[in-house]
């Protein structure tokens, strides 16, 4: 099979406009998490934080482009720009090749499109006012479809949609893309974006945070002993996955390798988190990267705060890479960008991974003791990272994680 | 009054469609001047409907408009027919 490489990362978060951003962020131990200040007009509604991101000037992208794209496919199509200016691949050549595609993912279509569309029909049940952008901006492939567009894509275009875990379908389908041979260059990734109704489906079942609306830098709290839940985000992460050769070929800098993936169901709860099905999905993983755990340097975990979810992720790391394998979570920083999280978070491992950092669990205090098995990073670590294996589960009991290898060309 | 209605369907061509002032004239081809195509007509019904206090959805006139001018005169004609 082929080899895949990563040539080019692109973001859009709570914390900033860019990979130079995000990643300053990070090393200043930003929380992106704000109380929000119109959602206690919600009756019921607990969790009043979130982790929002600035919006560019959209005005760029011009309006028969833009006309179709809600929040997340804007946010998308700003982290696609970038990942494709740092991965030095024109707009031109992306476009109309058969052999450049793109797959990407979020829970659903945008919040707000469809928030839009029912408070204009339902009042007087009329359908007359409604726009017919609606559809396009609310659909579920709303986002993949958008950057095709924006990219005259015609390759494979696919969207992914597994609610928390649709991002990181979208990269490893994109790598089964390049690796069985269907296509040579695929724009990976996902977005998200923060709305009353996304955090409200959370609240609802009990699985936000809502002790800290008043302290907002305080959660979420991934593994801490106080953790009370997630927070919502948004944003978008976009990654260049590339055949090696192709990337070679055109002197690409190559920031990593992929190496393995899986994806799989637990099958047995749409919300309980299944540490079997977990365990199940990081081996299946391995087996697929030819590499044993020993080999895996860190592991970036899921790891939501939520009190059942992280418990279990620790005790289905701890079970296949024992205690001492560091363990760390973004979503202390990014808060739960959902269907953006697992490329918006590759985005930043890759960076980790080429720097030999290891970035600590922002919010974790005091380790939990249902979670305390495995070795938290609580503070900034250097260390040589050559394997690293990322995590990401979703409601309905989907399962991701992908493998990455540092790209060293002398060992290749 | 036929001022007004065209200082009220320029004002929709520059909110809903973002097209410049300078080129709103009279003989301006709302399709091939100004750039809608048949998804934005959706929107610009939508958009005359809340301008005007209107129902023209399902009005077959719609189909024979293709200048501004021919825009306003058919607001015109509907406001005629509703002042009856």
């Amino acid at each position: 099979m082929r080899r895949v490489v990563i040539t080019g990362t692109g973001s859009i978060s709570a914390l900033g406009n860019s990979m130079e951003e995000l990643i300053n962020s990070i090393e200043q131990q930003v929380c992106g998490t704000k109380k929000m200040e119109t959602w206690d007009q919600y009756k019921g509604l607990q969790s009043l934080v979130g982790a929002p991101a600035k919006l560019p000037d959209f005005k760029i992208i011009p309006r028969k482009m833009r006309r179709s794209m809600g929040r997340m496919s804007l946010l998308a199509t700003f982290a696609a720009i970038e990942a494709l200016d740092s991965a030095s691949i024109l707009k031109d050549t992306i476009s109309n090749d058969q052999r450049y595609g793109c797959v990407a993912g979020s829970t659903m279509g945008s919040a707000e499109a469809l928030n839009d569309t029912f408070e204009t029909m339902l009042p007087d049940h009329d359908l007359t006012l409604l726009k017919s952008m609606g559809f396009f901006q609310s659909i579920s492939h709303t986002v993949s479809m958008n950057l095709a567009q924006y990219f005259s894509i015609t390759g494979s275009v696919i969207a992914t949609s597994a609610a928390c875990a649709s991002s990181l379908q979208a990269l490893g389908t994109g790598f089964d893309l390049i690796r069985h041979n269907t296509q040579d260059v695929v724009l990976c990734g996902g977005a998200e974006e923060l709305h009353p109704t996304v955090t409200g489906s959370f609240d609802i079942l009990f699985a936000t945070s809502v002790k800290y609306n008043d302290t907002p830098k305080k959660t979420p709290r991934p593994f801490d002993k106080d953790r009370d839940g997630l927070v919502c985000g948004e944003g978008a992460g976009i990654i260049v996955l590339e055949e090696l050769e192709h990337a070679k070929n055109r002197g690409a800098n190559i920031l990593a390798e992929v190496k393995g993936y899986n994806t799989c169901g637990s099958g047995n709860h749409i919300s309980h988190s299944d540490r079997k099905a977990m365990i199940q999905c990081m081996d299946s993983a391995l087996i697929d990267a030819k590499v044993q755990p020993s080999e895996i340097d860190f592991v970036n975990a899921h790891a939501t705060a939520t009190l059942q979810g992280d418990t279990e992720e620790a005790a289905a790391i701890h079970s296949i890479f024992g205690p001492d394998t560091p363990v760390n979570s973004f979503k202390g920083y990014l808060g739960h960008t959902l269907g953006a999280s697992g490329a918006i978070e590759l985005a930043v491992i890759i960076e980790m991974m080429n720097n030999n950092i290891i970035y600590p669990t922002l919010n974790l205090d005091n380790v939990d003791k249902t979670c305390n098995m495995i070795n938290h990073v609580t503070t900034k670590q250097n260390k040589n990272i050559g394997f690293i294996l990322k995590n990401c589960f979703a409601f309905g009991g989907i399962n991701a994680s992908i493998i990455l290898k540092k790209y060293e060309e002398i060992n290749e | 009054m036929s001022d007004q209605i065209e200082t009220m369907i320029n004002e929709v061509f520059e909110e809903s469609f973002e097209i410049e002032k300078d080129q709103l004239k009279p003989e301006a081809n709302i399709f091939e001047d100004l750039g809608l195509d048949s998804l934005d007509v959706v929107d610009l019904v939508v958009a005359l409907q809340k301008k005007f206090k209107v129902e023209i959805r399902t009005d077959e006139r719609i189909k024979e408009i293709r200048t501004l001018k021919d825009l306003c005169e058919f607001i015109k004609d509907l406001q005629a027919e509703g002042s009856h």
